[in-house]
């Protein structure tokens, strides 16, 4: 049968998780660096090899343009939607791109599935490595919040990376999962969940049962582009709009420049939940450092207008589940996002308790993600899940009005049976339209399938069309058709108003297995050769700046000598060798580091290895 | 049509083990899910008779024991055809639960599967003795929206609309209790195997109710969107 894998794919990393059998308990699989966390980065090499996780994070700032981060966002949507996403994020989108989304990667284009799908294998990857078994079985988490198409694109991924999805977990639901093992706690939990692009809010019950313990979704609401992110395209809209007035320099997103202040801003909001003020030195083109002090008071101000938009949904979460917040007996916050004082302390007062966060909030999901992953290997035991569907499904109606068939918050699986016939004689077909979403009208909500009901001819009112909508365990919908009149069951094709048919799948899964199965000291040595080539530009960047002239003659060769030595390493296949080389470099380079710090660098930066300042 | 007496269903033939089996949710010979039933009904999937008062706590623990058995996850290393048959037996569970943890809801189903619904032109139309108070109403209304669009000072109008609101908000809580009483009424009747006529008149004024609520309830949200 083989292992069953939990996978947390997120905006800003991804994680793998298994059960551990010994303990009972979950536990995240580390990667090659030992690190937990994959960087939800891809890029691909001029040489055609992609590049994913910490190495391909490192190619954002050489080769931004064959690099591509929170692709998240662009999951199961159109290229109408995304419009706004582009003034903020380096997305190149190609422009014949229709119903699905093409990104360009230098001289190729990838969907959001493929670039995810990606990441999958990387995890794949990591996971095998770790058991030394091959794994073609996993759950995947999704936010709470997302839509069928979605959804949707997050199984082509799975399947694109070779990975059976067995199961579409919703994030907060399976940080519920993780918790409530780890707790024992029982009542009504709300979890509050702000990941890198993100937001989810999930109000559960937690029952015990002479069968075992029942994990049942009462309400979910959310924001799927809300996140951390936003946090940092506010701290960098405003960084940038100072250096603008300042120094009449502007940055486009795509650059190179954009790509290391954010970096940098990242840094600076981390330490800011830690200590209270913290000075940007951010050296510009022109030779000048820009110089900022940012108090945490003054960050909370910024990005008071994003926790504001978070409890909004939690509000709307709490009405549907008819609970008032002193109602909630536990809340648990779930995201890298929640580690900000700001979030803590509004969500604390929001219910007035202390929030949980004993467990790690970049880990707690994956690790959910096992739970279920064990569940499903094993069969039901002692532990049942009952999720939602987060929004509503309706059918479009006479004028583009829509009529709901499942509310919203209904438990999955749900289904709807509706009726219909013909308005005229001898009418050969009914045009029907199925859409997601809590408005009115059908143009307000998102489209997920249209497709047209074969009649036989007849008489007008006489067919008789049961057609089934079915939300399965996933929050996926199946339609299916049925005469009446004759009980045969009707075909549908089904054309999704959003991303890939099955033919595309097909296509790119014999595209796919050309990026496939690289034995693992490929892998290393591809890594190895992006470190190597990223810290070859950095130092060749700093040979050239004026400062370097003060380098004594021996320093000057020593530098030279690793550098030929480096590029000559970088040729082979030997990761060990280029990652030698990389060393020795670093710290040839390290007396040049020094110099290139002007007076008000040096105190910051003392240390520090050339590739990082 | 027997509703007094405990629902089974009528024996049916097993898929699998094709013996003529007596269980609800599964076979009584060889113990496999079985597809759902042509002739099934909420109320029989939660072994209860057709009544309109529902114990919530025995009604939620019926659910989530028979949540266990059905839920697809259970089905995960079964055959292809059991799959199936547990994600349709599996939604229907979570419909049925959906539908009679409503007190509203109940009675609608209820009315349509003795084929008593008839939601007919009444929706669009106004009880009688309302006509003049809804009148008033959607001329307030369209008073509001003018001097919305030419920018008139709207505070004493939208006074006069949520007064209104006030009103007709009574009115759905006197009709909710109307509806109890009628639900009631059905009970009895149930209980007493009342005869066929009583019980069709029962039925004919639960559906008036409920299109009359439907009616206020949506004067009520036409109301507050106005008013938003």
């Amino acid at each position: 049968m083989g292992r069953i894998v939990g996978i947390d794919l997120g905006t800003t990393n991804s994680l793998v998780a298994y059960l551990d059998a010994q303990t009972g308990q979950p536990k995240c699989i580390p990667g090659p660096t030992g690190s937990t966390l994959c960087p939800s980065v891809v890029s691909l090499d001029p040489d055609g090899s992609i590049i994913v996780g910490e190495p391909a994070r490192r190619r954002l700032l050489t080769q931004p343009e064959r690099t591509i981060y929170s692709v998240k966002r662009l999951m199961g949507r159109g290229p109408a939607d995304v419009q706004s996403e582009l003034k903020l994020f380096p997305f190149r989108i190609d422009p014949s791109s229709n119903h699905v989304i093409r990104v360009q990667f230098g001289d190729k284009v990838f969907t959001p599935p493929e670039i995810s799908s990606f990441i999958l294998r990387e995890l794949k990857n990591w996971a095998e490595a770790y058991f030394g078994e091959t794994v073609a079985r996993a759950v995947i988490t999704v936010p709470a919040y997302f839509n069928d198409p979605q959804r949707q694109a997050t199984k082509d991924a799975g399947k694109l990376a070779g990975l059976e999805v067995l199961r579409l977990v919703n994030e907060p639901t399976a940080a519920a999962l993780a918790y409530g093992l780890h707790e024992e706690q029982r009542g009504k939990v709300a979890v509050y969940d702000l990941g890198g692009g993100t937001f989810d809010i999930s109000i559960l019950k937690l029952i015990s049962t002479s069968d075992g313990d029942i994990y049942q979704v009462l309400s979910t609401n959310g924001d799927t582009h809300l996140g951390g992110d936003d946090i940092d395209n506010l701290l960098q809209a405003f960084v940038h709009e100072r250096i603008l007035q300042n120094d009449k320099i502007d940055f486009s997103p795509h650059g190179e420049l954009a790509q290391e202040l954010r970096k940098e801003l990242i840094a600076l909001k981390h330490k800011l939940s830690e200590v209270d003020s913290v000075t940007l030195r951010f050296p510009l083109p022109n030779g000048k450092v820009f110089i900022h002090e940012f108090t945490r008071g003054a960050l909370e101000a910024l990005i008071h207008p994003v926790v504001d938009r978070t409890m909004v949904p939690v509000g709307q979460a709490l009405v549907d589940a008819h609970l008032k917040p002193a109602e909630v007996d536990e809340v648990v916050l779930v995201g890298g996002a929640t580690r900000t004082p700001l979030i803590r302390r509004t969500v604390q007062e929001y219910f007035d308790r202390k929030p949980h966060t004993e467990l790690n909030p970049d880990e707690v999901v994956a690790l959910g993600a096992a739970v279920q992953a064990n569940i499903l290997a094993n069969g039901v035991q002692n532990m049942l899940l009952l999720d939602v569907t987060p929004l509503s499904l309706g059918i479009e109606t006479y004028g583009g009005a829509v009529a709901k068939v499942i509310p919203r918050n209904s438990t999955i699986p749900a289904s709807a049976q509706e009726l219909y016939t013909t308005g005229v004689d001898n009418q050969t077909g009914i045009d029907i339209h199925v859409l997601q979403g809590e408005r009115e009208l059908a143009k307000d909500c998102r489209s997920l399938a249209r497709f047209t009901l074969r009649v036989p001819p007849a008489p007008a009112g006489l067919p008789r069309i049961e057609v089934k909508l079915l939300i399965d365990a996933n929050g996926i919908l199946q339609v299916s058709a049925k005469d009446l009149r004759t009980g045969t069951e009707h075909s549908i094709e089904v054309q999704p108003s959003y991303g890939l048919n099955d033919n595309d799948i097909e296509r790119m899964l014999e595209e796919s297995i050309e990026y496939a199965e690289q034995d693992f000291a490929e892998r290393q040595a591809i890594e190895a050769r992006t470190e190597a080539e990223s810290i070859l530009t950095a130092t060749a960047k700093a040979l050239a700046n004026p400062n370097a002239a003060n380098l004594s003659v021996p320093e000057r060769a020593k530098i030279d000598s690793c550098v030929a030595a480096l590029k000559e390493a970088a040729q082979g296949s030997d990761y060990k060798q280029i990652r030698r080389q990389i060393d020795e470099l670093n710290q040839a380079t390290e007396h040049l580091a020094e110099l290139l710090m002007n007076s008000a660098l040096q105190s910051a930066l003392e240390g520090k290895k050339l590739a990082e300042v | 049509m027997a509703s007094s007496l405990p629902i089974t269903n009528p024996p049916l033939v097993c898929w699998n083990c094709h013996e003529r089996t007596v269980g609800t949710h599964f076979c009584s010979s060889c113990g496999k899910v079985l597809q759902v039933a042509e002739n099934s009904d909420y109320f029989a999937m939660f072994e209860m008779p057709r009544k309109l008062w529902v114990e919530m706590t025995a009604l939620e623990q019926k659910f989530l024991q028979l949540s266990w058995k059905l839920h697809p996850d259970n089905f995960m290393n079964a055959t292809a055809e059991e799959r199936e048959i547990s994600l349709k037996r599996s939604s229907e569970l979570n419909d049925a639960y959906r539908t009679l943890k409503d007190p509203v809801v109940r009675v609608e189903y209820l009315l349509a599967i003795e084929g008593a619904r008839k939601e007919g032109q009444t929706k669009q139309q106004a009880p009688p003795e309302l006509l003049e108070e809804v009148f008033e109403l959607n001329e307030s209304l369209d008073e509001l929206r003018e001097a919305k669009s030419s920018g008139a000072d709207t505070a004493s109008m939208k006074h006069r609309l949520e007064a209104a609101e006030t009103n007709f908000e009574g009115k759905l809580r006197e009709v909710d209790g109307e509806l109890q009483n009628a639900a009631r009424e059905w009970d009895n009747a149930i209980d007493e195997s009342a005869d066929p006529t009583r019980r069709k008149a029962l039925m004919s004024k639960l559906n008036e109710l409920l299109n009359r609520r439907s009616y206020i309830r949506n004067l009520v949200v036409n109301v507050q969107k106005e008013l938003l």
